[in-house]
């Protein structure tokens, strides 16, 4: 069972959170059309782990890109314009695109793997919450709970309240 | 910010997906003329080309490149004000970005694209350019990476990739409001664009960081991309391309056309699409001033060019810098600077700052002016090299032109049907900039 | 382990990293030469050059790996014209040669600069860098009429549209002389077994090519002429054709 409360106002949305985070609700979600610093805070979200993929992209396309250079040019010697067959000067601007090509795939995959997208299951979701409503949703609240985490929700001044059954 | 009052969340969703939506007959027209003019202009001329060998276009053995690596430069240059742009003012926090980001972005991506088909139209066997990329092949050999043209087939598959993987980034939130907004294949499109976006504080947060690190890589990207396209020249010992002055020189001119292009794209939308709303005053203002510092510092720098060429006082320099300033192209090197370095100065003028038509105008000419730059580096090089046996012209031919022509057909193409695919204005970033709803209003 | 660390500091070294049997060179004499092009037809029956047509001539397209620059020196009636055979200069550090993205000319270990017609592209990069422009592109496909197709050499290909081309030492004469030597149980090549067709037709002998590796060689000690200099020196190319100033009386 998912609660879902649709609030007008960001104040108002922010407020429940807030309760029902302090009201031991942990399976929240906080639906924004645009992104909140606020609600972020709520959620307990401060530094990224993507900071970590782009990083390890960044070092790996770094390594790659001069192996690659040096690899490729001892695969087959051929010597031109009397210059040495490792030449660091020109594989460093190699290194340095692939450094930036890796750096932004892995920051990509990272995005991925930290935000949990692709979803397409449905999920609790109003469409208004793209437009202009900011929707809070209550997971897995046991069944005892419900009631009140829709007390919090109704008090804090939502809109709209709507029951989902979850998929399994 | 907003010229004619502040809209509501609602009104933005609307106004901006309604560009999307709602296609009237005015559209198909634009879309299948463009088209036309793409297909006649530049790949009839092309596939022409093809069979016949290079030699369809006007270069000689006194100038071997031509109007084609001119005018790859100059849409590279025009793809610099985009992603770059975007990722700066992302990055230093400025609030007027938002609502321009997305189209300045999409020139970017296109424009790279159209340069890209230059290379294509320049090379003379065109069905080997995969040698050319860092994939093993049948003869078991591998690129070149000494060479400056491999520092740019590297540098360009990296901006392409990083600019597409930027603009999209930016649009899932925004995909997802088209998504909502729509029925049937669409919704079923845009379901997967969106990749299940709900626009949850997780996922906000992620978005956030990773297009930040998205920005941080762009911009020493774009930089390096255009100082790479300089060395394919500036590594050379051709007198009129052997400058260390190169590098900073074109990175500066891109930027410099690029944000002019990005002054008559925003008219473009403003006037077709509707969006006085949303770009307004202050984005013409502060595109304007820079405007006017990019303007002095690309002057500086061809002061600056001209100074050390004579200062050198080599003869081969001299004789280059003789033949750019009063030989058969001086027309259009003086015009370069009235367009580039006289013209943009009346911007100095609030009064012109301020008016639609005025800028766009200017911003044409300084297109106009940056193009004939591009041309008269390459143009005006190469038939004075050394060897005064050698000495000669290079007058484009008709193919040439009709394919420069058509490049732009390409472009415009490539946009209008962008602006059917994507919101070309961003729907949430520019919630950003509203202000915040309140209870108490 | 410490091969493979010896072979990266070997490969780290710019230049050559083997000492090698050959370096071609080729000694010209401005006081000798005419201008009569003997040589620049000589290489145009050797090397299967096309003849591009008065018009393609116009627009200065023709293909000629070797030509004769007049140069004039002086105003009238004190005139004086001078004559440069201009051929690829077979740069020991070819600007050209780090230009191409796919190997298609490369430095091989007898000192010349080769141009593989089957990997070049035709991106004309070499061309633009090349100081003294004897580089040239096949803007199309030439064809010859027949009978002409049957004075083809059979020992050098035939170039398409879209490829670059330039002098080659008559790489395919040098290949024959050295399979000669090989089946004659000889390491070297004999001075004089080797001669380009340009070098061949010259009636005032002016020309002359031959091994610098070998200090016996008529070309070693010519070089070493008081006379002799390379053409853009400053540039810092090194190239191995040394020509012998004109000497006025």
């Amino acid at each position: 069972m998912a609660i879902l409360g649709s609030f007008a106002f960001e104040e108002d949305f922010l407020g429940a959170a807030r309760k029902l985070k302090s009201s031991g609700f942990d399976k929240l979600s906080l639906l924004s059309p645009l992104p909140l610093e606020e609600a972020q805070e709520i959620m307990g979200l401060e530094k990224s782990p993507v900071r970590h993929f782009s990083l390890a992209g960044a070092i790996f396309g770094a390594i790659a890109g001069f192996a690659m250079a040096v690899a490729t040019s001892l695969v087959f010697i051929l010597p031109t314009g009397g210059r040495a067959i490792i030449t660091v000067p020109p594989f460093l601007i190699i290194t340095y695109e692939m450094t930036i090509l890796f750096g932004v795939l892995f920051t990509l995959l990272g995005f991925h793997f930290v935000s949990g997208l692709p979803a397409w299951r449905d999920k609790p979701y109003l469409t208004s919450a793209g437009i202009d409503r900011f929707v809070v949703i209550v997971e897995g609240a046991a069944a005892d709970q419900v009631a009140r985490a829709e007390a919090i929700i109704r008090d804090a001044g939502a809109d709209e309240i709507r029951h989902v059954e979850e998929d399994q | 910010m907003f010229d004619h009052g502040q809209p509501s969340y609602a009104e933005v969703n609307k106004d901006i997906l309604s560009t999307m939506l709602e296609t009237g007959p005015k559209y198909w027209m634009l879309l299948g003329m463009t088209m036309s003019v793409a297909g006649i202009c530049f790949f009839m001329p092309w596939i022409y080309q093809l069979f016949v060998g290079v030699g369809a276009a006007g270069m000689n053995h006194n100038a071997v490149w031509g109007s084609y690596l001119s005018n790859f430069i100059f849409w590279i240059g025009l793809s610099h004000s985009g992603t770059l742009l975007s990722a700066v003012l992302h990055i230093t926090n400025s609030p007027w970005r938002k609502s321009i980001y997305r189209s300045a972005e999409a020139m970017t991506l296109f424009s790279l694209m159209t340069a890209t088909l230059f290379v294509m139209v320049h090379l003379g066997r065109v069905w080997f350019v995969h040698w050319s990329f860092p994939i093993p092949n049948q003869m078991g050999l591998w690129p070149n990476f000494r060479s400056p043209l491999m520092f740019d087939v590297m540098a360009i598959t990296t901006y392409l990739t990083a600019s597409s993987i930027f603009i999209y980034m930016g649009s899932v939130p925004d995909f997802a409001a088209v998504r909502d907004a729509s029925t049937g294949l669409r919704r079923r499109l845009y379901t997967i664009f969106s990749f299940g976006w709900r626009g949850t504080a997780r996922e906000w947060h992620t978005l956030g960081w990773a297009y930040t690190f998205f920005a941080v890589f762009v911009i020493p990207l774009a930089v390096s991309v255009h100082s790479i396209v300089s060395w394919d020249f500036a590594l050379s010992a051709v007198p009129g391309f052997h400058h260390t002055i190169f590098a900073p020189y074109f990175v500066c001119g891109a930027i410099y056309s690029g944000t002019a292009g990005i002054v008559t794209v925003m008219y473009c939308l403003r006037k077709f699409l509707g969006f006085e709303r949303y770009i307004g005053q202050v984005h013409l203002d502060s595109l304007g001033k820079l405007l006017i510092t990019l303007s002095l510092i690309w002057s500086y720098i061809n002061i600056l060019e001209l100074f050390t060429t004579w200062f050198g006082g080599t003869s081969f320099e001299l004789e280059a810098l003789s033949f750019r300033l009063t030989g058969f192209y001086a027309p259009l090197y003086w015009e370069m600077l009235i367009f580039c370095a006289f013209v943009p100065l009346l911007m100095l003028f609030k009064k012109i700052r301020w008016s639609w038509n005025k800028m766009l105008l200017i911003s044409i000419l300084i297109n106009i002016g940056m193009l004939t730059e591009r041309f008269i580096i390459v143009a005006t090089s190469q038939p004075r090299k050394f060897l005064p046996d050698s000495f000669g012209y290079y007058v484009p031919s008709w193919i040439e032109i009709s394919i420069s022509v058509g490049s732009f057909a390409i472009f415009v193409t490539l946009f209008l049907i962008f602006i059917k695919w994507v919101p070309a204005i961003s729907i949430y970033e520019v919630k950003e900039t509203l202000k915040p709803l309140r209870r108490n209003v | 382990m410490s091969t493979f660390v010896e072979k990266l500091r070997q490969y780290s070294k710019p230049g050559y990293y083997d000492e090698f049997d050959y370096h071609w060179t080729m000694t010209i004499d401005l006081d000798r030469c005419t201008g009569c092009e003997a040589c620049v037809v000589a290489c145009q029956a050797e090397n299967n050059l096309p003849i591009v047509g008065e018009e393609r001539f116009a627009q200065s397209r023709e293909i000629k790996w070797i030509r004769i620059e007049r140069y004039w020196e002086g105003e009238y009636p004190n005139i004086k014209m001078g004559f440069i055979p201009m051929l690829c200069q077979h740069c020991d550090d070819a600007p050209c040669e780090t230009a191409c993205p796919v190997y298609a000319t490369y430095h091989n270990q007898d000192g010349l600069n080769t141009q593989i017609y089957n990997r070049c592209i035709g991106t004309r990069t070499c061309a633009v860098y090349c100081p003294y422009e004897v580089r040239y592109f096949n803007w199309f496909t030439y064809t010859w009429d027949e009978p002409l197709e049957q004075q083809l050499n059979p020992d050098v290909s035939v170039r398409e549209k879209g490829v670059m081309e330039k002098c080659t030492f008559c790489i395919q004469r040098i290949r024959i002389a050295k399979d000669n030597a090989k089946d004659d149980d000889r390491r070297r090549v004999r001075d004089g077994e080797v001669v380009p067709a340009c070098v061949q037709s010259c009636p005032t002998e002016a020309m002359l090519f031959g091994n610098s590796k070998d200090p016996e060689a008529k070309v070693s000690k010519m070089m070493k002429n008081t006379r002799g200099y390379t053409v853009l020196e400053e540039l810092n190319t090194t190239p191995s054709i040394v020509y012998l100033k004109k000497v006025h009386a």
